[in-house]
């Protein structure tokens, strides 16, 4: 009996022991209540070493359940990951409205520049439209090169579905062509690796070593563009994606694949200088080919023999291009300042007329996006340019000014 | 064996009176308080501006008494940043002119202005709500 009660007490007591034991080894929580939610939420607890997102999105305002979902009241992995959006990251665009959305956000309207959203899910480069369009056309499935389909059904566009393509080149085109919109998961490879959604341009892709690095940002260098851009080529005779052969082992070779020279501006400055918000992201319509939503041209920086490029100075302490120096402030832009703008009326706000070179032929500076480096030109006005009027195309402007690889 | 027997069940119920306390004596997220002494008035002489971090607040001292402004800024809730020509939002650039009004946005609200009292005792009274 009593042998029974020591057995029974001495399992109790090493029950007892084991319990105590595991709770002091877990974590003292960490509790925030960030200020937008009023919420508390113990991510802290495990993640307090993560950095700052961005100076934009500090934890103490915005906290981390708001944006990546999850239990915030969870001391355990899995029951705190067991909601996440979009496991480790919440800009892919099947939760981007849950996770980056809202009016006050990304989901906003156009008149206060919030509409990211609605602009970046109709863009080329998340519905695929433009390839999906010219491939079905090239094997007649479709009358003209008009986009009726999209990797998803958005805005009038339908759902392209390879499946239920008859042609046998459709379905291929399906299986290997489609993984370089915003949703898809990027080959297998470090070159091809990115993030999906928002954090393709906005987030650094994960480190080789597999460690996740946990930034948004607007200063993109070239590179990140490159995880799609530039890989290789589609070809229509197999359906394969084949990618470059090179081995670059500097910038004028890795920058573009060897299809053609370029000038010093279009492998020394990186993709968004000159690639305007409504280049890439959209401008919220759905259009069939890159060439209707890329507008920006050589002229739109140096204009032609007749014209300056276009300008305007900022007068409105609320000006778009404030507001994006601010959140790259690579400029210092100020009230006062002129600074570039395209055919559409975008700033092109990290070039301005350097102040007091106004004069007749002025002298502009550009600020790199990705590394503030500073560089002067002068516009094609008042130079010894041969350029035609009717000639603006980048190609006619290679046959004199392309650096040779 | 008894003593086996009394000794494993009397470490269990220690063991158990720890977890017990451990639950007992979590301290959860309290609320902020609802207002804060200052201390005392005449510790903010005529024109002083001092920033008070356990309330994100600044009192302000002019001519005609004493002002308190809030430094969440009204947009998202980030605290803004004292300058020399008022207040910047670090988070998206919302400035403020030194009264707290607004003078760029995304903000679309100036600074809030806060309930501020000298208290019998001579102490400032700060009212969060």
């Amino acid at each position: 009996m009593y042998r029974h009660f020591f057995i029974a007490s001495f399992i109790l007591f090493m029950a007892s022991g084991l319990v105590f034991w595991q709770q002091n080894r877990s974590p003292k929580p960490v509790g925030i209540t960030p200020t937008i939610t009023g919420q508390v939420e113990y991510c802290l607890t495990c993640h307090a070493d993560l950095p700052e997102i961005s100076q934009s999105h500090p934890v103490e305002t915005f906290g981390c359940v708001l944006c990546h979902g999850g239990e915030p009241l969870a001391l355990t992995a899995d029951l705190a990951h067991s909601t996440l959006r979009g496991g480790a990251n919440p800009s892919d665009l099947s939760v981007v409205e849950a996770s980056c959305g809202g009016e006050m956000c990304h989901s906003g309207t156009p008149q206060v520049n919030r509409d990211h959203i609605q602009r970046v899910t109709t863009s080329l480069q998340a519905t695929y439209a433009g390839a999906v369009a010219q491939v079905r056309y090239a094997f007649s499935a479709e009358p003209d090169l008009t986009a009726r389909m999209g990797i998803y059904a958005i805005d009038g566009l339908a759902a392209f579905d390879p499946t239920a393509e008859s042609s046998p080149a459709l379905q291929a085109f399906g299986s290997n062509c489609l993984s370089c919109h915003l949703s898809a998961q990027p080959l297998e490879a470090e070159e091809y690796n990115r993030w999906s959604g928002c954090s393709a341009c906005h987030s650094p892709a994960p480190r080789e070593d597999g460690t996740l690095v946990h930034k948004l940002t607007t200063s993109m260098p070239y590179t990140q563009c490159n995880a799609c851009h530039n890989r290789g080529n589609y070809s229509l005779s197999d359906m394969q994606f084949h990618p470059r052969e090179d081995a670059p082992t500097d910038r004028l070779h890795d920058f573009y694949q060897p299809i053609a020279e370029f000038t010093r501006c279009e492998w020394t400055l990186d993709c968004e200088d000159c690639h305007t918000r409504q280049e890439a992201m959209g401008d919220g319509h759905i259009y069939s080919s890159k060439k209707d939503i890329q507008y920006v041209r050589c002229r739109t920086c140096h204009g032609t023999l007749d014209s300056l490029p276009l300008t305007y100075t900022i007068t409105d302490e609320n000006d778009l291009a404030l507001r994006l120096d601010f959140l790259n402030p690579v400029v210092d832009l100020k009230l006062g300042d002129t600074i570039l703008m395209t055919d559409k009326g975008e700033p092109l706000w990290n070039i301005r007329v350097i102040p007091g070179e106004e004069g007749t032929v002025p002298t502009y500076e550009l600020f790199s996006k990705a590394t503030g480096e500073r560089f002067t030109f002068k516009p094609v006005m008042g130079s010894t340019c041969q350029q035609k009027p009717d000639q603006q195309e980048a190609r006619y402007c290679h046959e004199c000014h392309a650096t040779q690889r | 064996m008894g003593l086996l027997v009394k000794g494993s069940l009397a470490g269990s119920a220690l063991l158990g009176l720890g977890m017990l306390g451990r639950y007992i004596s979590f301290q959860s997220e309290q609320s902020p308080p609802s207002q804060y002494d200052l201390g005392l008035a005449t510790d903010y002489p005529v024109g002083s501006r001092t920033q008070n971090p356990q309330s994100q607040s600044i009192i302000i001292h002019v001519s005609q008494g004493y002002r308190a402004i809030s430094l969440i800024c009204p947009h998202l809730g980030c605290t803004v940043s004292v300058t020399n020509d008022g207040f910047a939002c670090p988070c998206h650039g919302s400035r403020f002119l030194p009264d707290g009004s607004l003078r760029n946005g995304p903000a679309s609200r100036p600074l809030t202005a806060l309930r501020i009292e000298v208290n019998a005792d001579g102490h400032l009274i700060l009212y969060m709500n």
